[in-house]
C-alpha cells in the first residue's frame, strides 16, 4: 500500500536532516547485479571519486557520464537542456544497472521520459535502476551529491558549482513517469528522501 | 638541465622545445605535439599533445591548459586539462575538478574531485590478496543504528492495491 508523503512530512517527528543516511534501496541494487557476467553499470552523476571506487570494485566495467555537469554546459551554452540526453549515447543493453540517482528531480517530465526512454533500451533484461527523489525540503537546498560511505551510507554533499531548478514531484508522478519500468521496492525516510529501485522485464 | 629520452615522429613546434626541470619534463602552453612520446622520467602537459604517450613507472600531468588527445600508459597520471583518449595506469590517476576527460581508464586507484567533467568507462584493477567485497550485504554502520527505520513506501506485490 502507498503510503502519502504529504501526511509523513506533516509528522514533527519526521524533522528534515539532509546530512546522510543508510541506504536500503542500495544494498538491492548491488544485489541485484550480482552474479551476472560481464557486468557493467551507468552512473549518470554527480560523479564522486567514492561512489566510483565502490562501484568499480563491483562491476567490470563502471561508466560514468556525469549528466548534472553535461546539463550545466548546455546551460551556460545557452543550448535547450531536453538535449542533454545526447550525451546518453551509449549501446542498447550496455548495462546491468544504471545509477540515475536524483536526476528526474532536475528535468521536467519531457525530459524525465526521454531519459527513462533511453534508459530502458540501454539496460539489458533484468537490469536495475536506482532512482532517488528529495522532498519540498530540497528546494531551497543546493544540488548534492550522493556519496557511499560506511557501506551502504549516503552522505549528501553540496555542489554549489551546480544549480537547476527543482521539480517536485509525489510518488504516483514518479511511477508513472518510470512506467516502463517495474517497482521493486521503495522507501521514504524521516529526512523526506524517497528512493526507488526499478527493474527493466 | 637535463633532457629526456623522447621521440616526436611529426609535429609543429612553434616556440621553444619542451624543457626539462630536474626529473620533470614540460611541454609548455605555446607547444603542440603530435605523434608519439616516450620518456623515463616525470611529464607535465600544458600544450597540445596528439598521439600516444608512453611513461611507464613515471607520473604523466596534464595541466590545466594542457589539450591532450591520446592513449597513455604511465604509472600514475593527473588530469587538470582537456584529455580524450584511454588512461593505462600501473597505480592511480587523479582527476581534478577542472579536468574534461572523455575516455577510458584502467587502473589500480582513481580519485575525482567535485566538479570535474567525465565521460568515462572505468576499470579498476582488483588487488587479488584483498578479500573480495561482500556483495549485497550491508556493511555493520553504527552510526544508522538510532536512526528509525524507512517506510516502505510501495513494492511490487502492492502495485494496484
Amino acid at each position: 500500500m502507498a503510503i502519502s508523503t504529504n501526511q509523513l512530512w506533516e509528522d514533527p517527528s519526521l524533522e528534515p536532516e539532509l546530512a546522510s543516511y543508510t541506504s536500503n534501496v542500495l544494498p538491492l541494487f548491488v544485489k541485484g547485479l550480482e552474479g551476472r557476467e560481464e557486468l557493467q553499470a551507468l552512473d549518470v552523476g554527480p560523479i564522486c571519486g567514492s561512489n566510483i571506487t565502490f562501484f568499480a570494485q563491483r562491476v567490470k566495467r563502471l561508466y560514468v557520464c556525469d549528466m548534472f555537469l553535461c546539463l550545466d554546459r548546455n546551460r551556460r551554452k545557452g543550448l535547450p537542456l531536453s538535449r542533454v540526453v545526447q550525451y546518453l549515447d551509449y549501446p542498447p543493453k550496455s548495462f546491468d544497472g544504471i545509477l540515475l540517482w536524483n536526476l528526474i528531480d532536475h528535468l521536467n517530465d519531457i525530459e524525465v521520459r526521454r531519459v527513462v526512454k533511453l534508459g530502458e533500451k540501454m539496460l539489458r533484461p533484468g537490469g536495475m535502476v536506482m532512482v532517488i527523489v528529495l522532498s519540498e525540503q530540497a528546494i531551497d537546498q543546493p544540488l548534492n551529491s550522493f556519496v557511499i560511505e560506511d557501506g551502504f551510507r549516503l552522505y549528501l554533499r553540496p555542489q554549489p558549482h551546480l544549480d537547476f531548478p527543482f521539480h517536485m514531484r509525489q510518488n504516483r508522478e514518479v511511477l508513472a513517469l518510470l512506467a516502463p519500468f517495474t517497482l521493486v521496492k521503495s522507501f521514504i525516510y524521516r529526512n523526506g528522501i524517497r528512493e526507488f529501485l526499478f527493474q527493466r522485464d | 638541465m637535463l633532457r629526456k629520452s623522447k621521440s616526436v615522429e611529426k609535429g609543429s613546434v612553434p616556440a621553444a622545445s619542451p624543457v626539462s626541470m630536474g626529473e620533470k619534463t614540460i611541454i609548455s602552453e605555446k607547444i603542440s605535439i603530435e605523434g608519439s612520446i616516450q620518456g623515463k622520467g616525470d611529464l607535465v602537459i600544458d600544450g597540445s599533445v596528439k598521439g600516444s604517450i608512453e611513461l611507464e613507472e613515471y607520473h604523466l600531468t596534464v595541466g590545466p591548459k594542457g589539450k591532450v588527445e591520446a592513449d597513455i600508459h604511465a604509472d600514475n597520471v593527473t588530469i587538470s586539462g582537456r584529455m580524450t583518449g584511454n588512461i593505462n595506469a600501473g597505480c592511480k590517476v587523479e582527476i581534478t575538478k577542472d579536468a574534461d576527460f572523455n575516455g577510458e581508464i584502467k587502473a589500480k586507484r582513481i580519485s575525482v574531485e567535485d566538479g570535474a567533467y567525465l565521460k568515462a568507462a572505468i576499470e579498476l584493477e582488483r588487488e587479488p590478496q584483498k578479500k573480495a567485497v561482500p556483495i549485497g550485504k550491508p556493511a555493520e554502520d553504527k552510526a544508522s543504528s538510532p536512526e528509525k527505520a524507512p517506510i516502505t513506501l510501495v513494492s511490487e506485490a502492492d502495485k494496484g492495491n
